[in-house]
Order: structure tokens, then sequence, then C-alpha cells
């Protein structure tokens, strides 16, 4: 056969950019994120760039000029008060609200590296990740600041800053959301660690301004595309947390990739976008976050979409554009009558990542609202976004769409070469959104990307026209008598029962066949056998796919935004049922 | 019985608890409503055709004397009351269909209840002159319409402003109802000493069995779970006062004084069962709610219909 790398070398997705889509990147605009902050500030001050939409409607915004106004203060504060050098971790900690966006602009400002800290995260995950990164400040909201205590000593912070969901709301409502809070939902823990109020560190740092001998644009003398703005951790699904370091250039790179496939469906100034992913994510982060703030978006921010009800008043009072989810967000939504009966009036588009979208969903979306779910792919180490389905383009079921332009893609075999076209292979990719590699972890690095090319760990198909599909992660493939199976295609099977809630496939050590299929299901219907499974499966999959076990579960371990953790499954079987006899 | 001050000052904490309850509402929630029409007309049968024949098996059945008789089946033919949708509101019901309801069985009211009493006291060889105050019908109207509607503009007008009514309107809610609980067992101890046990099983069970029924009707009719739950807070619970009022027009001297006797105990225990029964219900629809959540979106036939 021919040398098949020109099948991904001569990228055939080019072809289905059309005239929407430009086939290269353009000449960077910025050249760092504080200044497309800072140009968006000037083009949009007075409009409203966020608004935080509490489940009783309760909300409180801020125009595009007082995040800005708020975010210098912070630079400041950081820079001046406590006295951070450049290149200075910040770990912020809290769910969506208007906090996120005025610290995390103002740690860029600063100079500074953000840290995205997930706020449910466990005493001993946070301990990880505040060493591991080196972390100097903390934000991190009142709800969980009592996780702190204890913990501080063994870290490197030294300047806690407490916000809160209710931050920057007007006093009444803000008083009621905290009164509830506290009385009702007994949810503000005292907070035993020292630490600043949010409110007490702008108007600190907006003093340290005042007096006049600080240079906001000397925090950025020597920042460039090449310097470190974000620690994002990684490793949920696949072993130790690590820091995937990203660029300003990373991000400015892929915020302009991800708006070139939804350019045509983006009004400058118009848009309002819902934002109820948790922006500590990279997809809502980069997506949500920083896209929609260039193009002077309002985005509305909702702390918490679980449950799902909490998004009904953000729909009823904002007439949302743009939405972004997962699979389970969109299959929520679809299950409320308050959504289906009226769907957002306005709606041009929905995106897609995280985890794989259900094409019953996709279909049910489109039927219900009228716009189309787009899906993506990517992954925290590339900022995130590698392929995307264009917005307003052909719709493919189960497909992640092309790769966006820029971005150079191949599959390939264990020992790196491209497979031919049609076959599976694991997913390379090479662009200017690909991290610089692990904090402080050159091994883990040298591991994942070589040459440039970073290996994604997920095996995909690509067709001839250049759209792409994941067949599953490369390290969940089972062998089962020397047969490769996708766990997926199990998995996929078994969720056609209706009975079937949701399912996980995982490979456990058995001593006939090396591994053996192994499915956990949590049922709809209780009346579900494990005889009823298999029989079913049997009619789709061929004998070595077929699980030798069913377990029945209530639920699934999975991440924060709903991927399925099969590794932690995995985990557990083998610690339960002895230590295995071949990895 | 309360005293006129009293009733006075709970008229007004209606109104403002009905105003909290209308700030938690949109004009989507009542199009969703009417989306489905028969949940209406399911509440007026159940209201209408369960409640009055319901009140008169139980005369019947427990042999009720003329005067208790009259009081029950009068209790069973009543429009809902203004507390159902306080009710409905915690227990995280349909509120909008709630509302509506009761905005048409007092409509109706005006013609049903008269001929219902007139058609339940023939069948009982009971006096068949009632005097229905038409002009108290209209008031109730005026205190449920009037705030709701208010709280809904307020709320679209500033949702700060409309969701900090809601939780007012929501504690303030609480409150009364706990007053009248509280209050009514030492306030009128005697009364509930020498009343026979037949009359207790009549008035509580008037509310009971008229949620259970309302409950299983609707379901019957193909109403979802949440909405028949709602129709069945809304058909237990009549409108006590309204009963009250036409006792005092209609009768006189101490026949007034028997006649009053169920309606009065209704009133009590109604606030009691529904305060349980709402207390459950609300961890019905919690549950549901989190299921839903997680389930999977309908395949096949199941998703054609949407």
């Amino acid at each position: 056969m021919n040398d098949p790398a020109p099948t991904y070398d001569h990228a055939p997705w080019v072809a289905q950019y059309g005239d929407r889509i430009p086939r290269d990147l353009a000449a960077r605009e910025h050249l760092h994120l504080p200044a497309m902050l800072a140009q968006a500030a000037r083009t949009h001050g007075p409009r409203i760039a966020f608004t935080t939409c509490m489940p009783n409607g309760m909300h409180g915004s801020l125009t595009y000029a007082q995040v800005d106004a708020q975010a210098d203060a912070f630079a400041a504060y950081l820079r001046e008060v406590v006295g951070l050098a450049p290149g200075a971790r910040v770990a912020l900690q809290t769910p969506n609200g208007l906090a996120y966006p005025v610290v995390a602009f103002g740690v860029l400002k600063a100079g500074c590296v953000l840290v995205n800290t997930n706020p449910l995260y466990t005493p001993a995950e946070m301990e990880h990740q505040f060493r591991d990164s080196g972390a100097e400040v903390l934000v991190v909201v009142d709800l969980f600041a009592d996780k702190l205590e204890g913990l501080l000593e063994r870290t490197g912070i030294r300047q806690v800053v407490v916000c809160e969901v209710p931050q920057f709301f007007s006093t009444v409502p803000r008083a009621v959301i905290r009164g509830v809070m506290r009385y009702w939902n007994r949810a503000l823990p005292p907070i035993r660690v020292p630490h600043v109020r949010l409110a007490q560190a702008l108007a600190q740092g907006a003093e340290a301004a005042r007096r006049g001998t600080v240079d906001p644009a000397s925090y950025l003398r020597d920042v460039g595309p090449s310097t470190l703005a974000l620690l994002q951790y990684t490793g949920g699904t696949t072993g130790v947390s690590k820091g995937a370091m990203l660029t300003h250039g990373n991000l400015l790179a892929n915020l302009q990739q991800a708006f070139s496939m939804g350019a045509s469906h983006i009004e400058p100034g118009r848009e309002v976008v819902l934002t109820a992913l948790p922006l500590y994510h990279i997809f809502a982060f980069t997506f949500n976050l920083l896209c929609f703030y260039a193009v002077g978006a309002r985005n509305v921010l909702v702390p918490s979409p679980r449950p799902i009800q909490n998004l009904q008043r953000a729909f009823d009072n904002y007439p949302i554009t743009w939405v972004s989810g997962v699979n389970t967000l969109f299959n929520a939504l679809l299950n409320e009558e308050w959504f289906t009966a009226f769907p957002p009036a306005h709606l041009k588009a929905a995106v897609a990542g995280g985890a794989a979208l259900q094409a019953a969903v996709a279909q049910r979306w489109e039927r219900v609202t009228g716009t189309r779910i787009a899906e993506g792919y990517g992954l925290t180490e590339s900022s995130p976004v590698v392929c995307f389905n264009p917005i307003g383009g052909e719709r493919r079921d189960e497909s992640i769409g092309i790769p966006v332009p820029g971005t150079e893609v191949r599959l390939v075999d264990d020992a790196g070469a491209p497979v031919p076209l049609g076959a599976p292979g694991e997913l390379v990719v090479r662009g200017p959104q690909v991290m610089q590699g692990y904090w402080n972890r050159p091994d883990e690095t040298a591991k994942t990307v070589r040459d440039g090319w970073l290996h994604t760990g997920d095996v995909a198909v690509m067709d001839a026209q250049g759209w792409f599909r994941i067949v599953d992660r490369k390290k969940d493939m089972i062998l089962v008598s020397g047969f490769n199976v996708y766990p997926n295609e199990v998995e996929d099977t078994i969720a056609r029962l209706d009975a079937v809630l949701e399912v996980a496939v995982i490979g456990v050590p058995d001593s006939k066949t090396g591994e053996a299929v192994r499915a956990y299901v949590v049922r709809q219907d209780d009346r579900l056998t494990e005889d009823e499974v298999r029989a079913h499966c049997r009619r789709f999959l061929t004998d070595y796919k077929l699980p030798r076990a069913v377990e029945f579960r209530t639920e699934l371990p999975k991440t924060p935004i709903g991927k399925i953790l099969r590794k932690d499954l995995r985990a557990e079987y083998l610690k339960t049922r002895g230590a295995p006899t071949a990895a | 019985m309360l005293t006129d001050l009293e009733t006075r000052l709970l008229g007004v904490m209606m109104m403002a608890i009905m105003l909290g309850m209308g700030a938690s509402l949109t004009f989507k929630d009542f199009r969703i409503a009417f989306r489905k029409p028969q949940g209406i007309l399911v509440g007026l049968v159940c209201q209408y055709g369960i409640m009055p024949f319901l009140g008169y098996l139980l005369a019947v059945l427990l042999g009720l004397p003329p005067a208790l008789a009259i009081g029950l089946i009068l209790m069973g033919c009543m429009p809902g009351g203004t507390t159902s949708n306080i009710f409905t509101y915690f227990s995280k019901g349909a509120l909008a269909l709630s509302i509506m309801m009761t905005i048409c069985s007092t409509l109706v009211a005006v013609v049903m209840v008269p001929l219902l009493l007139e058609f339940y006291s023939q069948l009982r060889g009971l006096p068949q002159e009632y005097t229905v105050p038409a002009g108290n019908v209209a008031q109730v109207l005026v205190v449920l319409i009037v705030p709701t509607v208010i709280g809904m503009l307020l709320r679209k007008w500033n949702p700060n402003v409309g969701a900090t009514i809601e939780l007012v309107g929501g504690l303030l809610g609480i409150v009364v109802i706990l007053f009248l609980v509280l209050t009514w067992v030492p306030r009128n101890h005697a009364l509930l000493a020498t009343t026979p046990f037949s009359v207790y099983f009549a008035s509580i069970g008037l509310g009971l069995v008229g949620m259970l029924l309302g409950f299983a009707l609707s379901r019957l009719l193909r109403q979802d779970p949440r909405r028949s739950r709602t129709i069945a807070l809304e058909t237990g619970i009549q409108n006590g006062p309204l009963a009250v009022l036409i006792v005092l027009l209609t009768f006189q001297g101490d026949m007034q004084q028997q006649v009053l006797l169920i309606p009065v105990l209704y009133s009590l225990f109604i606030v009691l069962t529904s305060s349980a029964v709402t207390v459950w219900f609300r961890g019905i629809t919690t549950r549901e709610e989190l299921a839903r959540d997680r389930a999977k979106v309908p395949t096949g036939a199941a998703a054609q219909g949407a």
C-alpha cells in the first residue's frame, strides 16, 4: 500500500470550509490576552458583559467598562498590595459568577498565571493542585472556604481572597441570597483562615492604582504570545492531575479558531450566550468566556445548572442566542416541559463538547428548537478546540466535525505511522493551540507531545471528505483473545435498551482471554435483568465483544461535566477482586 | 372562629401572599397551563362532580343529622380556596394551573353552587333555599387575581424585585399557616371536645378523600403526575370562608350554629392535612425533578409526540 501520510497532510477537510471559514488562520491580532480584553472593553464599554442569573431570577450585572476597571483593580492588588512577581500563579476556585471574569482577567492583566481550580475538589485534591502549581494567591468562593483549614500551611499560598456567588449584586438581592444560603441552605461555613474579601481587595487595588505610582502597562512588559497564561489541570480521566501549560498565544489562537467555525452566526455586540458549564473548565473558559467577550456578547452566568430548573429563569429573562453544553445538559433541558413548550425564540446555535453527543439528543434538539447542536472535539492540552462541526453547515450525526483552521490532524498507529483512510488510529494534532507541555513534568510532556504532535489518546476514523468520528479512548480499548473491543460500541449497544439509563464498559483481567468485557448499568426500569442485557447484546455484537459480566449500579462515577470515569470502575474492580496478574 | 379584625388581617395577608405567588409566575407558565386545558376541565369535574357527591355520600354513610348534613354537603359544593394555591406553591406543583382552576371554579360557583345544593338537598329532603352572595364571590376573585397579576408584572419588570416579593410572600404564607395551625386548637378546645367522632370523620375525610379521588381521576384522564397532584390539592381544598358566609346569610339562630360546625372544623383540619400532604408532594416532586434531570431523551415513538 502507498504511504498514507499524504491522506492527512493534504487536509481533505479544507474542502469543507466553503467560503465562510478561512483556510488559514489570520495573522495574530493581539500580542496577549490583556490586549484583547482591553480592546473589547474599549469597543463595547457600556454594554453588559456579564450577568449572573440565580435560580429564582435574582441577578447582577457588570458592563464591559466595569469588568475592565475591576480587573485592573485586581491586577493592581496582586502586584502592588500582595507584591506578586510576573508569572506568579493565582488559583481561582469558584462556580460561575461575576467574580470569575474580574479575577481571571485581573490575573492575566497582572502578568500572572491563572490556575483554574474545581470548587468541588476535596481538600486532598486542592492540596495537590496548590502545591504542584506553586500558587501564591487563592481566590476561593465562601461556600467552600472551610476546606482550607489545616491545608494552607502545606502550600505556598500566602494570601486568601474570598469571593461570593452574588458578588457585585445590588444590596437587597445580595442580602436575600446570602440570607437564604446562610439560614436556609446552611451553605455559608465560618471561615477560620486569614483572608480578605474580594471587595476589600479590589478597594485596596484601586487605592494603590490611584496613588499614581502604578504603571499597569509595566505588568505586561515581558508578556508575549509564548508567555504562560493558564495552568489548566487535567488527568481526571487518565491518572494523576497535571497542569497543562497554555500560553497567551495558545488561547488567542484557539479563540480565533473556534470563532471561525461559527463566525457566520455571530454579530458583534448582539449575542447573548448562556454559560451553564463551569468556567473553570477549559471548554467554557475559551469558548464562552474568551470567545464571546472578544465579540462584545452578553454572558449569562449560571452558578449551578443542577437541577436543570436552575436554567429556567435565565431562558425566561434573557434573549439567549447561543448556548454551550454537554450531552447531559441538552438531554436534561429536553426533558423539561417549560423548555420544550417554549424553546428559546432567539437561539441561533448550540455547541456541544466535553463528551460524545448522542444522536437522539441532537435530533430532538433540532426538532424542538429549530437550531442544531454543533459538536466539537478538543482537549485541555489543545486549549481545547481541535475539531468542530461548522455552524450552519452540513450535519453529520456522531461526527466531531472537521479540524479548525491552522490545525494539522493525523491518525496514527502505535509506531506513530499514519493509518490508511477509514482505518482507526490515534488522533494526533499539531497547531498553535497545542500546549507547551505539562507543568514541571518533562517526562509526561515528552510522552504526550512528540515533534510538536499532541497525542490525544483518542482513537478516531476519518472519511474521504475529512470528517472525523471518535471511536474510543486508546487506553480503554479491551483486548479479548487478541481482538480489539471498543467499549463505546458495547456501551452504545446496551444504551439502546430503553430500560437502561446509563452504561459504562471496561476491560478486566481474565485468565483465559487476557481481558474480558465488563458492563456497569444504571437501570431506568428496575425489572431489567442481566440475561436481558446479554441477550440484547448477542443480537448486535459478535461473541468476543459480549459482556462477560453485567453489574447493576445506582450511579456511575463521573467528572464534574458528566464524563463517565471508566478508570475509577477499573481501579475499583482491581482493588476488590485482587491484584491484576497483568496490566 | 376568628375575630373580625383577624379576618381582615388575614385578608390583607392573603393578598400579600398572592402577590408573592404571582411574582413566582411568568405569563409563559399560564400558557403552559393552557397548553393542556383538559387539566382545568378535569379540575372542574373533580370540584363539582366528586366533591359534592362525596359530601353527600359521607353524610348518608355516617347518618349525620340534617343540620350537619347541610354543612357537609355545602362544604363539598364550594369552589377551590386560595389556600390551595399556597399549598401548591410549597409542594412545587403547577401553580399556574392551580390558580386557573381556582379562578374557573370560583366563576362557575355562582351558578353551580345553588344548583348542586338544590339537587343534593332534595335527595336528603333538606331545605332548598340558599343565598350565594355574588358580591363575595367577586371579592374572592379580586383578592386572587389582582395581586397575582401585579406580582407577575413586578417580576417581569425587575426579576430582583420579583424574587424578593416571592420570598416575602412565601415566608408570610408559612407564618399564616403556622398561625392557623397553632392557634386553632387552644382557641376551640371546647368545641373540639364536644364534637362526636362521626363529625370529625366527615370534616377530615372530605378533604383527604377528595384529594385522593381528585388524584385518581386526574391520573385516569392522563394528566401527568405533577398536574395530578396539583388537581388533588385543588380538589381537596375548598373555600371554607365562603361556606361560612353562605351559612351566616342563609340560616339563623341555633340552626346556624349547628350548620356551621362542619365548615368550621373542615377549615381547621384542611390546613393540617394539606400541610402534611404538601410536604409529602414536595418530596415526590423533588425526586421526579432529579430523575428527569438524569433521564434519557425518549427515543422512537414516544419522542414523536413532542
